[in-house]
């Protein structure tokens, strides 16, 4: 089974970590416990309360050994710094951020990291709407 | 020099003044429109830009790629190892400069090479331990990031070195005596002067050897 990292549990981090439980280990991190309580009973994976800017949280996450970590939480600085770390400090192999600025997902490329943007997403979807 | 400071927080502000005073270059970037409208009337001498300065185009605009140092003093550790990561990796500025918020979050600092995280909570809370725990006992200022320290300490009745010439004291390796204050007199210490109770010692030590030197000289911490 795959061992999943998801830090940020709002609601992108909710349903991806519902999705991919299922048939995966699945780590969820949030430093507001109010959006673990929110996966509800079906989740089946395990929940960290804690700051991911905290080293030790992702220690305690065990990024280093998982097959993907998702940083998806809503503050882009965040997820660039974290996701930067994690891919220069333990090496993961699947490092996937959200960052929904346009400008810092050019600067912010780097080898192993697979930056998402919400708008280029939408854009894409809507242009196929007419295709 | 010319130095941009990210975050006009109390301690941008410090800053910014200081180092006007002492007839630096200055740069003053902040996201709260309505502050950066209230110190443009109160600074006119610091350049303001009212920007976010995570943004690569904010930090051009306040000409990052020419200054000496970058500063970058916002509330919040994500912010400030992006803009100090953007100043070097983009703008190619020499020294960067950060005030870390919360301990925990140094080694992030560290892996995105930020050159001088500066930690705020950890200073403040060693002078507060040093004051409320041994008054004999003052750091007077440190130099190095803290690693060389001129300490003061009061020599009390019954201290190992009371009534002993300087030359009969053994101290800890890389600690030396600079002077002994007495009443109003300032002895500067050769191997015969008499050290005696009450007897204000100046020294300089290694911060990792400062509990020794204090050990040595009043004979508890």
């Amino acid at each position: 089974m795959k061992y999943i990292v998801i830090i940020g549990c709002g609601k992108t981090g909710r349903e991806l970590s519902l999705e991919l439980s299922g048939d995966a280990n699945v780590i969820v991190v949030d430093k507001n416990l109010k959006s673990l309580d929110a996966l509800g009973d079906d989740f089946n994976g395990k929940k960290i309360w804690a700051d991911a800017l905290d080293i030790n949280t992702l220690e305690k996450a065990g990024v280093k050994d998982a097959d993907a970590v998702y940083v998806i939480t809503g503050n882009d600085n965040l997820n660039l710094v974290v996701g930067k770390v994690t891919k220069r400090k333990y090496g993961t192999k699947k490092v996937i951020l959200q960052v929904n600025d346009t400008m810092k997902k050019k600067i912010f490329k780097e080898e192993g990291l697979t930056i998402v943007n919400r708008t280029y997403l939408i854009v894409e979807v809507l242009r196929k709407c007419i295709a | 020099m010319y130095v941009v400071i990210a975050g006009a927080g109390r301690l941008g502000i410090v800053l910014a003044k200081k180092l006007r005073e002492d007839n630096h270059q200055v740069c003053l970037i902040d996201r709260n429109e309505n502050l950066c409208n209230q110190l443009a009337g109160e600074m006119s001498d610091i350049m303001l830009i009212c920007g976010d300065a995570t943004y690569p185009d904010i930090l051009k605009e306040a000409k990052i790629e020419k200054a000496d140092v970058c500063v970058s003093a916002a509330s919040n550790d994500e912010d400030n190892t992006i803009i100090c990561y953007l100043a070097k990796e983009l703008f190619g500025v020499k020294r960067t400069v950060a005030r870390v918020n919360d301990p925990k979050h140094i080694p992030l600092y560290k892996y995105m090479e930020v050159d001088n995280p500066i930690d705020s909570t950890s200073i403040i809370a060693r002078i507060v331990e040093e004051e409320a725990s041994f008054t004999d006992v003052m750091s007077l200022f440190s130099i190095k990031k803290g690693r060389l320290s001129i300490v003061r300490v009061d020599i009390p009745e019954g201290s190992p070195v009371a009534n002993k010439s300087v030359k009969d004291i053994t101290l800890p390796h890389n600690s030396v005596l600079v002077s002994v204050l007495r009443g109003p007199d300032i002895i500067i210490p050769y191997g015969s002067t008499v050290i005696l109770p009450g007897d204000e010692i100046i020294a300089a030590t290694l911060i990792d050897v400062e509990k020794d030197l204090v050990k040595a000289l009043i004979g508890k911490i």
